[in-house]
C-alpha cells in the first residue's frame, strides 16, 4: 500500500513542496493542495553519529525526490546499499515519514500500479467515445 | 553614491575566551578606531547573531555601544545568521554610501564556548527551516547531504581533505587563529564520522572573538570596489541544486558588477568553509575557478599561501575559528591586511581580496570586493 502525502502546487510556476506550504517560495502566491504517491528517489542521505536532543543515534536522514518533482526529508531504519538514485517508498510511523527502500516486487507493484492509471485512462477515452456514439 | 573606505581594522584572538562578548567587541572596536585615528564614530553597527540565547543579553546594539563608551552615538544591530558580521559590513556601507554618516564602525562577535556543543549546535540550528530541523537536521547533517551530492559528482575524498590540511597550515601563521596546528591527509580522512561523508575535520570548531572595521567617506588605504548580497530558499528541500549555492552566485555577480571587474582580477579570497566541501563550491559559485575545478586546483596546490589564488590565508573558518556574527567582518579584516601588506608571516602578493559569508545552510550569503588604493 502507497501512502499519500500532502503537498501543495503553485499555480504560477507549477513548482510542487511536500509538506504544503501557504505561498510558494518564489511567487506571493496561495498554493493549491494536492497529494502525492509516497514514492521516489533517493536525492541524498547522511547519517548523524550525534544527533540533537530527542533522537537515538545513529540517526539516518533522507532527502528523496517523490514523483511529481517535490523533495521530502524523511529518516531511515537503515542505509546499507542505499544510492543516490535508490527508488524508495515512503511510509508513516506514527507522524513520521520513514524511507524503505524497495525491491524487485515493490517496484513491480508499482509499475503495475501506474500501468493501471494508464489502463484507467484508456477506460475513460473509451466510455466517453462511447457516449459520443450514443448521443450521435 | 559615494565613494566608500576602510580606514581601520582590527580583530580579537579567536579562540576558547574568558572575556564577556562586550569586552571582546571593545577590544575589536577600539583597536579599529585607532588604527583609522577617529576617536568617535558617527554611527554604529552591531552584528551578533543570538547573544538573546548564548547570553541572555538583548538589545544588543545599546548594550554593546554604552559598554564601549560611544552611548550616545547612533547604534543598530544586523543578524542573518552566520553571515551576520558582512551584512553589518553592507548597511554601514550604505550609510557611508549614501551620504548619510561619514564615519560608521562596524563590530561583530559571539561567545559560545560557555556552553556544551550539544546546546550549540542546537542554537546555531535555529537558523534552519523548521520542518527539516523536526526531523533532526543539523547544519552538518545538512552540509552531510550537501557532500555526499558532491562526492556523487566526482570531487574526491582527497580534495575534500586538502582544504582542512590547507587551512590549518595558514593558521599556523596567524596568531589570532583558533588552531594553530597542522593536520595531515590521513588525519583528516580518519577522523571521526559527524554526518557521512562529512568528518569531524572537515568542520569548523566552537570559537569566541569579535572584529571591527572604521568605514569612512574620507580617502583611506582600502576601498570597497563591491558589495552584493544573493539568497535562497530556507528549507534545503525547495532547491533543485545541492552542489553550487544560488545565494553566492548572486552575491558575486551583485559585487563584480559594482566593482567594473570579473574575478580574474581577485588575487586572494577568504571564503566561508565552515565544512570543507563549501571552500570548494564557493570558489565555483564565486567563479574563481571554473564549474567542477575546485578540487583539482586544491590538490594541486594552487590556493595555497604561494599558489596562483591564495585562498583563506587567515586559516579560514576551519583554523582561524567561527564565532559566527565576528566571522564576516574577520575575513574583512583579513583582506584588508593583505592587500596593505600588514599580514605578517602569511603575507601574499595582493592588491584586490574577495570576502565570502554563508548565512545559514546558504540562505543569505555575502560577496565583498576590496582593493588597495
Ligand atoms: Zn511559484
Amino acid at each position: 500500500m502507497i501512502e499519500r502525502i500532502d503537498a501543495s502546487r503553485c499555480p504560477a510556476c507549477r513548482t510542487i513542496v511536500a509538506p504544503p506550504a501557504s505561498y510558494c517560495p518564489h511567487h506571493p502566491v496561495a498554493m493549491e493542495p494536492v497529494s502525492l504517491p509516497g514514492a521516489g528517489e533517493i536525492v541524498s542521505f547522511t547519517t548523524l553519529h550525534s544527533p540533537p536532543t530527542g533522537f537515538k543515534a545513529p540517526l539516518h536522514i533522507a532527502l528523496v525526490e517523490l514523483e511529481g518533482g517535490a523533495r521530502f526529508v524523511c529518516h531511515g531504519a537503515e542505509t546499507r546499499g542505499l544510492r543516490i538514485g535508490s527508488p524508495v517508498a515512503i511510509e508513516a510511523v506514527g507522524r513520521v515519514y520513514y524511507f524503505s527502500y524497495l525491491g524487485v516486487v515493490d517496484r513491480a507493484r508499482l509499475f503495475w500500479r501506474r500501468a493501471g492509471h494508464a489502463g484507467d485512462r484508456v477506460n475513460a477515452i473509451a466510455r466517453s467515445l462511447a457516449k459520443r456514439v450514443w448521443k450521435g | 553614491m559615494l565613494d566608500v573606505w576602510v580606514a581601520g581594522a582590527a580583530m580579537t584572538r579567536v579562540g576558547k575566551r574568558t572575556e564577556r562578548l562586550q569586552d571582546l567587541m571593545a577590544e575589536a572596536a577600539h583597536g579599529a578606531l585607532r588604527a583609522a585615528g577617529v576617536e568617535a564614530p558617527d554611527a554604529i553597527v552591531v552584528a551578533a547573531m543570538n547573544p538573546e540565547e548564548f547570553l541572555g543579553d538583548g538589545n544588543f546594539a545599546s548594550n554593546a555601544a554604552s559598554h564601549l563608551g560611544f552611548a550616545q552615538a547612533p547604534a543598530l544591530r544586523v543578524e542573518t545568521a552566520t553571515s551576520s558580521g558582512a551584512a553589518a559590513f553592507y548597511a554601514g556601507f550604505g550609510l557611508v554610501a549614501a551620504g548619510l554618516r561619514r564615519a560608521v564602525l562596524v563590530v561583530g562577535g559571539e561567545k559560545m564556548t560557555h556552553l556544551d556543543t550539544p546546546r550549540v549546535s542546537e542554537l546555531i540550528s535555529r537558523s534552519i527551516d523548521p520542518y527539516e530541523r523536526s526531523y533532526g537536521a543539523t547544519m552538518p547533517a545538512l552540509a552531510g547531504l550537501v557532500t555526499r551530492a558532491l562526492m556523487a559528482n566526482g570531487v574526491g575524498a582527497r580534495e575534500l581533505a586538502q582544504v582542512a590540511v590547507k587551512n590549518h597550515a595558514n593558521g599556523l601563521q596567524n596568531p589570532q587563529a583558533h588552531f594553530r596546528h597542522a593536520v595531515t591527509l590521513d588525519e583528516v580522512l580518519e577522523s571521526r564520522m559527524v554526518a557521512d561523508p562529512l568528518r569531524l575535520l572537515h568542520c569548523c570548531p566552537i570559537s569566541d572573538g569579535a572584529a571591527a572595521v572604521v568605514l569612512t567617506a574620507r580617502r583611506a588605504a582600502v576601498r570597497v570596489a563591491g558589495i552584493g548580497q544573493g539568497s535562497d530558499t530556507l528549507a534545503l528541500r525547495h532547491r533543485a541544486a545541492l552542489t553550487s549555492f544560488k545565494a553566492t552566485q548572486a552575491a558575486a555577480r551583485e559585487a563584480f558588477a559594482m566593482a567594473g571587474f570579473g574575478p580574474e582580477r581577485v588575487d586572494v579570497a577568504e571564503i566561508h568553509d565552515a565544512f570543507t566541501p563549501f571552500e570548494l563550491i564557493s570558489l565555483e559559485d564565486t567563479g574563481l575557478v571554473p564549474p567542477g575545478k575546485a578540487g583539482r586546483a586544491t590538490l594541486d596546490g594552487e590556493t595555497t599561501l604561494h599558489g596562483r589564488l591564495p585562498v583563506n590565508p587567515s586559516g579560514g573558518l576551519k583554523a582561524r575559528g567561527h564565532p559566527l556574527a565576528a566571522t564576516g567582518l574577520a575575513q574583512i579584516v583579513e583582506c584588508v591586511w593583505q592587500v596593505t601588506g600588514r599580514a605578517e608571516g602569511r603575507q601574499t602578493q595582493a592588491r584586490v581580496a574577495l570576502a565570502h559569508s554563508i548565512g545559514g545552510l546558504a540562505t543569505n550569503n555575502w560577496v565583498t570586493l576590496l582593493t588597495a588604493a
